[in-house]
């Protein structure tokens, strides 16, 4: 069990899927779970334009219906990042992941800008492009060593992961966190409601720091 | 310099799909160059055939109610794995009975090995799956209805 | 290293998947894009399926699932996005169907052998059932009861994952509670098809 980071406090059994606990996992999931209260009990930002060269300025109106909807996906994103960050299991952590760029996609696209609508669409796009490595990888993973359990993994004594599992597994992840993009990301958050779209970037920072640690065992 | 041009591009949103399709078939075909990839004989819930079964090719569970053997990975931790497979609606034993070919339907009745699968050894996965579908759901019924 | 049967089938799968990468990028036009990404899900599930295990069936129905959740929430962000409103497909307006009591007793019938059908193709004949009667009634009440019985199918089976895992001497029950939530659930998901067409003859 060497290969994990630091050793399991808990490790709680669902079955075939454990969930463990260790000073790594732990440091993520307790990052997720404070967003995911500071969202549930903060109020979302109301956007100012101001026209440039006068005095005139207009807050953009949040309906209520939209506020709820998005505080709702954000709160689902967050739960999805706690599970990614906790789970020992292959396959149910690129199912979180898919979860969380679901998620993403639904925070932005509640928005009626028809921007933001545009720029929610692309990045669905490469969310569900992203599916296709993501699980490809976790089928490879079992193919090659039979078994989908990171404790199984990190014990040392199944055959080592092929190269081609790996990359397709931060790939996919790369795609449903949107990790490189964070240019077009920006485009995106013209989209008001500041601790939602917060819970975007947050949530991807965190399924890639898990990636990492899922890609050095085995 | 190079950096800013970069970021320029990527931050065009219509450029990003094509990136990363770009870049999935780029690691596709490196996967492709390292390819014989050894298939570990030793895998859980190996599939075996027994093609005289009314069942086949589902039957793996043996009488109702008697535990069948599951190759999990923690079999400690389910102890009631293999009940479950081998479990037949009465109306489904019935069929089983009295057809030859329950088998190619037999996904569609309580039991088997997938639901042993889905549901019991690994749940967790079953639960996350229909989150995600509820998800999706909430997020068109949303758009649906604020269109209308 | 040998190159065994997996081997061959991966080399097929990722060059079908390499072919439709490829297209993706060059693709321009945006409903041209989410109809290759439709193609492309299949090869990903080939590569699951040629794990050739009983675990690959069981991996194959999330992967499958959640490409197509992806997708219908996708498809109606580009109903939004390019403002497509008008919902040119209506209800079967034949006079006949929508007064005679057949279509009732065909749904009943549906419904019923559904139900006693139970699992995932259960759903599907019951759900079946629903859309036909909706589609010839012109249903027009609102979608509340339909979601609510789609939540209440889902607690049902989160309910009976948790006595599986912690409760396992009660797998006759929980087995019970996850093969009538799946009943709900396709059931729900097919009717709310039903409706959301019969709202076009308003």
């Amino acid at each position: 069990m060497s290969n994990l980071a630091g050793i399991p406090y808990y490790v709680l059994e669902f079955g075939d899927e454990l969930v463990y606990f260790t000073p790594y996992t732990i440091t993520l999931f307790l990052l997720a779970l404070t967003f995911t209260i500071f969202v549930l009990v903060s109020r979302p930002e109301r956007q100012v334009d101001i026209a440039f060269g006068g005095d005139a300025y207009t807050t953009k109106e949040i309906t209520i219906s939209e506020m709820r909807f998005r505080r709702f996906m954000a709160i689902a994103c967050g739960l999805a990042s706690m599970g990614a960050m906790v789970t020992g299991d292959i396959f149910n952590f690129t199912l979180f992941t898919a979860m969380v760029g679901i998620t993403n996609v639904g925070i932005v696209a509640a928005v009626k800008s028809p921007h933001v609508q545009n720029a929610a669409f692309q990045y669905g796009l490469v969310a569900l492009t992203a599916t296709v490595p993501l699980f490809g990888g976790a089928a490879v993973y079992a193919a090659a060593t039979g078994s989908l359990s990171m404790i199984e993994l990190a014990k040392g004594t199944l055959p080592a992961v092929p190269f081609v599992a790996k990359a397709f597994l931060v790939l996919g992840v790369i795609g449903e966190g949107m990790a490189p993009f964070y240019a077009a990301k920006a485009e995106m958050f013209r989209a008001p409601g500041a601790p939602y779209v917060i819970m975007c970037s947050l949530s991807s920072l965190l399924i890639f720091l898990r990636v990492i640690e899922v890609v050095m065992l085995g | 310099m190079i950096i800013r041009r970069i970021s320029h591009y990527l931050c065009n949103y219509e450029n990003i799909v094509p990136l990363f399709a770009g870049a999935c078939a780029f690691i596709v075909l490196i996967g492709i160059l390292l390819l014989p990839i050894q298939y570990h004989n030793d895998q859980l819930y190996p599939k075996t055939i027994d093609r005289n079964s009314t069942l086949d090719p589902y039957d793996r569970g043996g009488p109702p109610f008697a535990q069948a053997t599951i190759r999990a990975q923690y079999p400690e931790n389910s102890p009631s794995a293999g009940l479950v497979t081998s479990y037949l609606t009465p109306f489904s034993q019935f069929l089983a009975d009295t057809t030859p070919h329950l088998g190619t339907t037999i996904v569609a009745h309580p039991g088997g090995i997938l639901d042993e699968i889905l549901y019991n050894t690994r749940g967790l996965d079953t639960v996350v799956e229909p989150t995600i579908l509820f998800i999706a759901f909430a997020i068109a019924s949303y758009l649906y209805r604020k269109g209308s | 290293m040998m190159w065994g049967q997996y081997s061959y089938g991966l080399l097929v799968v990722l060059i079908a998947a390499a072919i439709a990468f490829i297209a993706l990028a060059m693709e321009t036009d945006d409903l041209h894009r989410f109809l290759l990404l439709d193609l492309i899900e299949i090869p990903s599930l080939a590569v699951i399926a040629l794990l050739g295990t009983d675990l690959a069936e069981a991996l194959v129905l999330p992967g499958l699932t959640v490409g197509i959740a992806e997708q219908l929430a996708l498809s109606q962000i580009y109903c939004v996005k390019e403002r497509i409103s008008a919902n040119p497909v209506h209800g079967l307006n034949i006079e006949v169907i929508a007064k005679a009591d057949a279509p009732l007793i065909i749904s009943i019938f549906l419904v019923v052998y559904g139900l006693i059908l139970s699992g995932f193709t259960g759903g599907g004949v019951a759900g079946l059932g629903l859309v036909f009667f909706f589609m010839s009634r012109g249903y027009k009440e609102d979608l509340n009861l339909l979601e609510m019985a789609s939540g209440i199918s889902w607690a049902v089976w989160i309910f009976a994952f948790f006595v599986f895992m912690f409760l396992p001497q009660y797998w006759y029950v929980a087995l019970m509670c996850a093969a009538v939530g799946i009943v709900l659930k396709v059931t729900v998901k097919m009717s709310l098809v039903g409706t959301m067409w019969g709202k076009g003859d308003e």
